[in-house]
């Protein structure tokens, strides 16, 4: 299955059987309130029975992935943040030596390949590149990426790149 | 006398370890402090607050591998509503992990903050293990990195610390599980049930 999340609507033809869409700006989804619950007390659910408890199966069932995201101090803008920080069920509390590093044990995360396109409104510097770069990679051990790509954009243009990337998922 | 505000931008704030960080600040600081959470409501009111104090302590936990969304939003409310007299900004970054180096993104996203902003880098701490260190044998660590903390801001040197669980990977993994199934076990979740390949009832 492939997933797209976007922080924003995308205006083209997305529709296909094995693609997910998500524009999670006309999602209700709420923060994460850091309670454990996912963890210790209703194992893999979230206790906030919102939009996003239908998201993070599709996070961990997606052998492609999509995000759209706006960039904000090298990180996910809020409204991708809120969504991934919402993404904690899939993973249990107990810890596993990953990469010569302590991390979370994975529940059924299906390994992936993801794109994330990300935007700002108007060109990005290197050094905030840089830090998103490194947060990727450190994402990619946390949410079972076997590899991915980060394309750099301006917000003028994430239409046409995303379009154009999903095209491509279509042709293939 | 400085005066320093520190902000607690845990989602769990009343009841998360960044609030337990903050009081041993407190209590080795002989600067005056004030301490306050981040909710979601009051991002302006605080910015109108920092005019008054001469640093900002921002204290939190790392959060799916960055700054958890509310400081994002306070900052942005900030570098919207910044105050007429900017504090230096100190950072105390805490994960669960054994690795203090896995904060180092979330600081690098503070020091870019800073810098776009005009704000002056103070001091950072960056903790590992730091979920379970303050009810571990190895609670002086994270105490005593909290002190240096707190006099580095005194003084004005601004320095970086950090500190972890001085244990072999292999024997925190057996800690940390250890931890988390007693935790489990006090909810009446066995170690089996948290172990659950499933999620939302689905297999994936």
């Amino acid at each position: 299955m492939k997933l797209i999340l976007s922080d924003r609507p995308l205006h083209f033809p997305i529709l296909a059987d094995d693609i997910r869409y998500f524009d999670l700006s006309a999602l209700k989804i709420a923060n994460c309130v850091g309670c454990f619950g996912c963890w210790t007390k209703t194992p893999g659910r979230c206790v906030i029975r919102d939009d996003a408890t239908r998201i993070y199966p599709c996070i961990a069932a997606s052998d492609r992935l999509l995000y759209v995201s706006r960039l904000r101090y090298g990180s996910y803008d809020s409204v991708m943040k809120t969504m991934l920080e919402r993404a904690i069920p899939v993973q249990q509390a107990f810890i596993r030596i990953h990469c010569r590093e302590t991390h979370h044990v994975q529940r059924a995360v299906t390994p992936k390949k993801a794109t994330i396109i990300v935007y700002a409104d108007t060109e990005i510097e290197e050094e905030e590149r840089q830090i998103f770069r490194q947060l990727v990679i450190r994402n990619a051990y946390n949410m079972n990426f076997e590899s991915f790509e980060i394309l750099f954009t301006t917000e003028s243009q994430v239409n046409d790149l995303a379009k154009e990337f999903v095209a491509q998922w279509k042709k293939y | 006398m400085e005066k320093v505000l520190i902000l607690n931008g845990s989602p769990r704030a009343p009841k998360s370890n960044s609030k337990r960080y903050a009081e041993i600040f407190m209590r080795y600081s002989s600067n005056e402090v004030t301490y306050q959470n981040i909710t979601r409501k009051n991002h302006l009111e605080l910015c109108a607050t920092l005019d008054g104090y001469s640093d900002l302590l921002l204290v939190f936990p790392l959060y799916a591998d960055a700054l958890p969304v509310g400081v994002l939003e306070f900052l942005k409310v900030l570098e919207a509503n910044p105050p007429q007299h900017r504090p230096v900004i100190s950072i105390l970054i805490n994960c669960g992990f054994l690795e203090y180096k896995q904060n180092k993104v979330a600081m690098q996203m503070m020091e870019l903050f800073c810098r776009r902003n005009g704000y002056r880098l103070g001091a950072q701490l960056m903790l590992g293990s730091g979920e379970a260190i303050l009810d571990s044998p190895f609670r002086f660590i994270a105490v005593r990195n909290i002190r240096k903390l707190a006099r580095s801001i005194e003084r004005g040197t601004y320095r970086t610390f950090c500190a972890t669980m001085p244990l072999p990977k292999k024997i925190f993994q057996w800690a940390a599980n250890r931890y988390w199934t007693i935790y489990g076990k006090r909810l009446g979740i066995t170690k089996e049930q948290m172990q659950t390949m499933k999620i939302e009832s689905q297999n994936s």
